[in-house]
């Protein structure tokens, strides 16, 4: 094909844009509506062309002249969705363009019956059982051109589907290698093949074509991959390339973020978003969750309603109403809209673990296994479905038995605190303390989103009775209150410094004992200790200003832990 | 893939994000298959028949409503074999709405016998040909346009797959596979290979089944061809696992079962089971859990159980964790989930599965070494409090394993065991019965019993099954078997029967395949039987690299033959130091059997040193602890070593008469090499009372000479049957040495010629015939 010549130097904006432009008429040609639209955004992104700088349309051959009349009519049909119409009047066509749009119509037509008929099937065992009928004769017809070598770039993207419909993945793997080698500007088949490869391992293995638009695949691939830094370090390149102004990568960028639970940035992106691209639906479900994380019940309110004017039937609206229905707490609602979405769409796995949490919250706990079950099945290695599965069955009470689902969540989010958090909960429960104590330091060496494990850590210490240990992690834990700046709701302060002064009065550091009591004196539920803590020790420092007192004080120096941190660390951040 | 759960979402009986799979509690659908049976019947109401062939046609009507779908081949042929006129009518009619138009297959539902108005007829409304009716037609008139077409479809295809290919003789795809006319996809080459797998598996599928069986093809299969198909796979897994597919076609039936209904959630749990016995910790658990998750959604529908039924199935999720973790030997964390079923049960004032609980718990003690008799009465009162005859008789048969080796008396525990035998036999839990025999086998064993053992296991073993279903399994592959066909190879072994016991183990080999759970049972009596014939041979360098391999499935075991094999070879130190470790070992596990041979194995190397008077308390204690255990073979045994030692004190006397005691239980049950030793030591008691003394002085006996003379004879036969060659060599010694002082100078000079040929060909030098029993 042309287009692959074509491909030059990533710098080379004008060209990529020629390119751009090309392939967004060769598949608005054929039907390919996604493609097109995601050529067509990131071509909006770049500078304008002169006129002269257009790219020539595509050269006219005799047999697309001879089909000309035929592949009108059936794209007509086409665009009205009457598939099995358009393949008819396709028949017997020789341009390839003629070919792809007579297969792709047979493909459609076939998905689509396959939709109408899972309503009406014969049985519970049945309803499994439909299928695209139209699957296996095209993989004969495609696999025979393949064979032979005459399919085109697009051709070959829907050969892969074809495959991968009828569960070849290898094959298709390879067929979407091909197709992408032809015609490296086709993003269709990119996407596709990016829903089949499940490692990095396989990612590397792959021989793709040196092209501007594999960049994009690697970073969309890093998303996928859970590998964020490297996902946003593409994204950064591409930008410095000159694709700033892009939605696409503005959105993925966004999601990214979102991933690895960056909120703020997140949000800013997502704003940006919106308003550069007011009538967006897409990702919003991303950003609404954002929204509900933060408890942002306005925006989230006026994001619900301005989607729902722009079009309430989309998945992503029902997961945003769904979202706002869930921030106010009527989870009834939330549920009916989450299975609006998956009636509208049952591949949207997000929508299964959300409707899951909403029926966890509705104590309904053997509907939110069932819908955790589900989005596990859609995807094995959704961690948030995992996790809500422990949940569940901590609800239950059953420690033992959530731990495998929380084991499963952190296996896929290995660096997550919060599932170490909940794993050490459970073995806290099972008073696998040894265990607990592990889960938590881990926590908090990941990085605590919640700031949680510390104080769980430092608790676990103080009923173990490891008392050096227990005011090392409420120091530890301190700083980190602290240092983060903002306010948490459930932030228990008071209760680290309560047991630091008393530990640092045991082990008769007064100045330090001191200082942690005047602390507590701002907090209420705290204040009454502190002073009590205060007296205490100016008695102490009283007797010890007697002269008999003299004699110990050098004891009473040996006898400090060796172990403890040194105090002066508190005076460096006030509240 | 995601677009087979696309059509979850379509469910029309999915209610509130739950599935219900059978909302209207319909499990009937009408297939092609039905359409046919409903054709059965109504040729059968309509036409006449003679007696004979109504009858036989009559007992069809139960299986073929209640079985799984069959081919329309196979159902002509069964119905042809009891009237091949009705056959050829439901042919006839079948094939008039195949080849008709779809108002053909209309008009015969609308033309069938409605159960209401037939009052007179068979298909009244409550008969069980009324009922199937009346579910049929219900489920007719529910279809939709669109069904009842589909429906006519598949019903031409069901009709027309049967004459297209009627020659094959192959069974064909199920019903409502659609046209599978993808064979000319293999000439693509990539393809090849795995079509050609299919091709393979499919056909030895064919031939491991049973012809009638519908063995799942590539296809799906209706609920009850699906629930068949478990089952039976479920069953054989338990019983007879060489039935069963092999674990990895049994994983791909699974996982196509699943791929085309994933709500089958008994399919996630017979993937458990199958994980389990390809030892796959990782796949087992992930079944587990997601079969209890599964089931957790079904339970709602709530079994008549008073309580809720989806808490009930909590608690039994957490039961099966905990025994999962038991089978991989992972205590702690069985432990853990056993705690946490139990608190649950508490909790839910759920007695019956406490109780199971509790059984788990002395179980999971018991695997743990730990001693658990009280946590195991406990649960066996209260098993039989609850009236639940499995629990309490597994209870009890585990009290009397505990008993018998902590030497309760012998009728207290055969009356324990028949009163279970009692309760088994009301309940027919077959189970347990064959637990029970395997446990009497060993019981006699174990007090030495050899001909009540025998006949326990040969009694076992020709007991055939007794499950109702039994789907074609005579001899189950249960550890009660195992247990059982060991104990009969060793005492085959015992009467030197060696190719006997070669067919015996062949025969476990086959059947307890060596990865399979109980496979370790045999592999260890083999390498007993096998270290016992070298030693008696004399090979003992073939005997020692076998006490590594025993030391393998068994620590004491290998400990106690290592020791043995150090002692053979002389090397008396470490033999001896080996023994003191395995005694403080033993003496803390209650192992008696094994303490009392330390014992003896000890007094044997104190003569060695000729410290025979040092020997005396020892094989005095090692006697009163086998009295006291019942161990009936051991105390023998214990007597001759007793007996040898007098004899060595110069008490020929006393060693005869305490002989006399242990001479009969000896030849009644002991080994053939226990009956050649206690003769032989005979002959020499009774030679030393003669007044024979080894270099001929003296005047002896003559009669006592003579008795010595057969007894010596006697003994000569068990050993050539055993092969001992260095007993031998002593025993002919002992003959040429009778034979000349009796005057019999031809006898002598043969004992004289088989000693010299036997001492050439032994080469090592003979030891000092006195100092060994």
């Amino acid at each position: 094909m042309k287009m692959a010549a074509l491909c030059s130097e990533f710098g080379d904006l004008v060209q990529i844009k020629k390119q751009l432009i090309s392939v967004i008429s060769l598949s608005k040609e054929r039907g390919l509506l996604h493609s097109s639209k995601w050529a067509s955004e990131l071509a909006f992104a770049l500078d304008r062309l002169p006129k002269d700088e257009l790219p020539p349309s595509h050269p006219f051959t005799e047999e697309d002249a001879q089909d000309l009349d035929a592949l009108t009519l059936a794209k007509s049909y086409f665009d009205l969705k009457e598939y099995d119409r358009a393949a008819y009047f396709l028949k017997g066509c020789c341009s390839q363009k003629a070919y792809f749009l007579y297969m792709y119509s047979r493909y459609l037509s076939g998905e689509k019956k396959k939709d109408d008929e899972t309503v009406d099937s014969l049985g519970p065992l049945e309803k499994g059982q439909v299928r695209n009928e139209a699957l296996r004769e095209l993989r004969v017809e495609l696999s025979k051109k393949h064979n032979a070598g005459e399919l085109d770039g697009f051709t070959l993207y829907l050969y892969g589907v074809v495959l991968r419909k009828l569960d070849l993945l290898k094959e298709a793997v390879e067929v979407f290698v091909a197709a992408i080698h032809v015609l490296p500007l086709h993003w269709g088949a990119w996407l596709e093949l990016s829903n089949l490869v499940t490692n990095i391992e396989m990612l590397k293995s792959l021989s793709l074509p040196d092209c501007w638009i594999k960049d994009f695949f690697m970073a969309h691939m890093y998303t996928e991959l859970q590998m964020i830094k490297e996902a946003l370090q593409k994204y950064q390149n591409l930008i410095e390339a000159g694709f700033s102004k892009s939605t696409y990568i503005i959105s993925q960028i966004a999601v990214a973020y979102h991933n690895i639970r960056d909120i703020d940035q997140a949000l800013a992106l997502f704003n940006e978003l919106r308003e550069q691209d007011p009538y967006r639906i897409d990702n919003m479900d991303t950003f609404s969750n954002l929204l509900y994380v933060k408890s942002m019940k306005p925006e989230l309110s006026y994001l619900a309603h301005n989607l729902v004017e722009i079009d309430k039937y989309r998945v992503e609206t029902c997961c945003v109403i769904g979202n706002y229905y869930s921030l106010r707490s009527q989870h009834e609602k939330a549920a009916l809209y989450f299975q609006r979405a998956l009636k509208l769409n049952p591949r949207c796995l997000g929508a299964w673990t959300l409707m899951g949490h909403e029926y966890m919250e509705m104590k309904n706990t053997s509907a939110a296994i069932q819908a955790y079950r589900h989005a596990i099945e859609v995807n094995k290695r959704d961690y948030r479905a995992w996790y809500g599965l422990g949940q569940t069955y901590e609800i239950l009470k059953m420690p033992f038995y959530c731990l495998y689902y929380y084991r499963k969540a952190h296996q896929l989010r290995p660096n997550d605190s919060r599932m170490l958090v909940a794993l050490g909960e459970s073995y806290e429960k099972l008073t696998q303390q040894l265990e607990a104590k592990k889960c938590y330091w881990r926590a908090y060496s990941v990085g605590d989103v919640e700031k949680m494990a510390l104080l769980k850590l430092a608790k676990l210490h103080e009923q173990l009775n490891e008392s050096d240990d227990a005011a090392r992690c409420y120091m530890l834990y301190i700083q980190d209150i602290f240092s983060c700046g903002e306010q948490l709701e459930h932030a228990e302060v008071s209760t680290a410094l309560r047991y630091l002064g008393q530990y640092y009065f045991k082990n008769k550091l007064y100045d330090e004992a001191s200082l942690c009591a005047q602390r507590c004196c701002d907090y209420n539920d705290a204040r009454e200790e502190g002073k009590a803590l205060l007296r205490q020790i100016s008695q102490v420092r009283d007797q010890i200003e007697t002269p008999s007192a003299d004699l110990f004080a050098p004891l009473s120096n040996n006898n400090t832990p060796v172990r403890r941190v040194s105090p002066l660390n508190l005076i460096s951040f006030t509240p | 893939m995601a677009s087979v759960h696309e059509s979850l979402y379509f469910n029309p009986m999915m209610t509130n994000g739950v599935v219900h799979a059978n909302v209207f509690g319909i499990k009937d659908w009408v297939t092609p298959y039905k359409i046919s049976v409903l054709a059965l019947l109504y040729d059968m109401t309509a036409s006449k028949t003679t007696l004979p062939e109504r009858r036989r046609l009559n007992k069809l009507i139960l299986p073929l409503q209640q079985g799984p779908d069959l081919t329309l081949g196979q159902f002509l042929k069964t119905v042809e074999e009891c009237c091949p006129q009705t056959a050829y009518a439901v042919k006839q009619r079948l094939q008039e709405m195949a080849d008709g138009e779809l108002k053909d297959m209309e008009y015969f539902f609308s033309t069938l016998p409605t159960p209401f108005t037939a009052f007179d007829s068979e298909a009244y409304k409550t008969s069980v040909v009324g009922l199937f009716m009346r579910h049929m037609l219900l489920a007719y008139n529910k279809l939709s346009f669109s069904q009842v077409y589909k429906l006519y479809k598949s019903l031409q295809l069901y009709y027309h797959s049967h004459y297209a290919k009627p020659a094959d003789g192959r069974v064909s795809l199920p019903a409502l596979v659609a046209d599978d006319s993808d064979m000319d996809l293999t000439s693509t080459e990539d393809t090849v290979g795995d079509r050609i797998d299919r091709e393979e598996l499919d056909t030895s599928l064919h031939e491991s089944e049973l012809r009638n069986d519908n063995t799942p093809s590539s296809g799906p299969l209706s609920q009850k061809q699906a629930e068949y198909f478990l089952a039976r796979q479920a069953y054989l897994l338990k019983n007879d696992e060489n039935k069963a597919l092999k674990p990895a076609a049994l994983q791909e039936e699974l996982n196509n079962m699943l791929k085309f209904n994933p709500d089958f959630a008994e399919a996630h749990y017979l993937n458990y089971l199958n994980s389990m016995r390809v030892q796959d910790i990782f796949l087992s658990a992930h079944c587990l859990l997601h079969y209890f998750d599964r089931l957790i959604l079904s339970g709602n529908e709530g079994k008549s159980n008073g309580d809720e039924g989806y808490g009930r199935s909590l608690r039994y999720a957490a039961l099966n964790l905990a025994s999962l973790h038991c089978r991989f030997g992972h205590y702690q964390q069985a432990d853990l989930a056993l705690q946490e079923a139990v608190r649950m049960a508490q909790e839910s004032n759920d007695h019956v599965c406490l109780q199971h609980c509790l059984s788990w718990l002395y179980t999971l003690e018991q695997m743990k070494g730990s001693e658990s008799t009280v946590l195991t009465e406990d649960s066996v009162k209260m098993a039989a409090h609850f009236c639940l005859p499995y629990l309490a008789s597994l209870g009890i048969q585990s009290l009397v394993q505990q008993g018998a080796t902590q030497g309760k008396t012998a009728h207290k525990l055969m009356d324990a065991l028949k009163d279970t035998d009692i309760l088994h036999w009301k309940h027919s839990l077959s189970e347990l019965i064959e637990i029970s025999l395997a446990q009497t086998t060993s019981i006699w064993r174990m007090y030495g019993k050899s001909t009540m053992a025998l006949q326990q296991a040969q009694l076992l073993l020709n007991m055939s099954s007794l499950e109702q279903v039994n789907f074609g399994v005579q001899q189950n592959n249960t550890e009660a078997f195992a247990v059982a066909l060991c104990h009969l190879a060793e005492l085959h072994a015992e009467q030197g029967l060696y190719c006997a016991v070669s067919d015996i183990l062949q025969h476990l080999k086959e059947q307890f395949p060596p990865h399979s759970q109980h496979a370790k049972l045999w592999m260890l009596c083999d390498l007993k039987i096998q270290f016992d014939r070298h030693m008696n041979e004399g090979k003992y360098h073939l005997a020692e690299p076998l006490v590594t391999a025993i030391s393998a499935l068994n620590k004491t075991e290998g400990l106690y033959r290592k020791a043995q094999v150090l002692k053979a070879l002389n090397r008396s130190t470490e033999a001896y130091s080996v023994l003191q470790r395995l005694q403080v070992h033993c003496e803390r596990t209650k192992c008696t059997e094994v303490v009392i041979r330390v014992m003896l194995s000890t007094a044997e190397l104190h003569w060695e040193s000729c410290g025979f008077s040092t020997a005396l308390p020892l094989l005095l204690q090692a006697l009163a602890l086998a009295r006291q255990h019942h161990l009936q073979s051991l105390a023998s045994e214990t007597i001759l070593h007793l007996a040898f030692t007098q004899l060595m004190l110069g008490v020929p006397e006393h060693a005869l008469s305490v002989l006399h005691e242990a001479i009969e239980p000896v030849l009644a049950h002991g080994s053939v090499m226990d009956k050649g030793r206690a003769l032989l030591l005979t002959a020499r008691c009774q030679m030393a009372v003669a007044g024979f003394r080894p270099n001929g002085q003296g005047q002896a006996d003559f009669h006592l000479a003579g008795l010595a003379v057969d007894t010596l004879n006697e003994a000569a036969g068990y050993f050539s049957k055993l092969n001992c060659k260095e007993r031998l060599r002593d025993v002919h010694y002992l003959q040429a040495l009778l034979h000349r002082s009796l005057g019999q100078t031809s006898h002598c000079h043969k004992s004289a010629m088989l000693f010299r040929l036997l001492d050439q060909e032994l080469q090592s030098p003979a030891p000092p015939v006195s100092m060994r029993l």
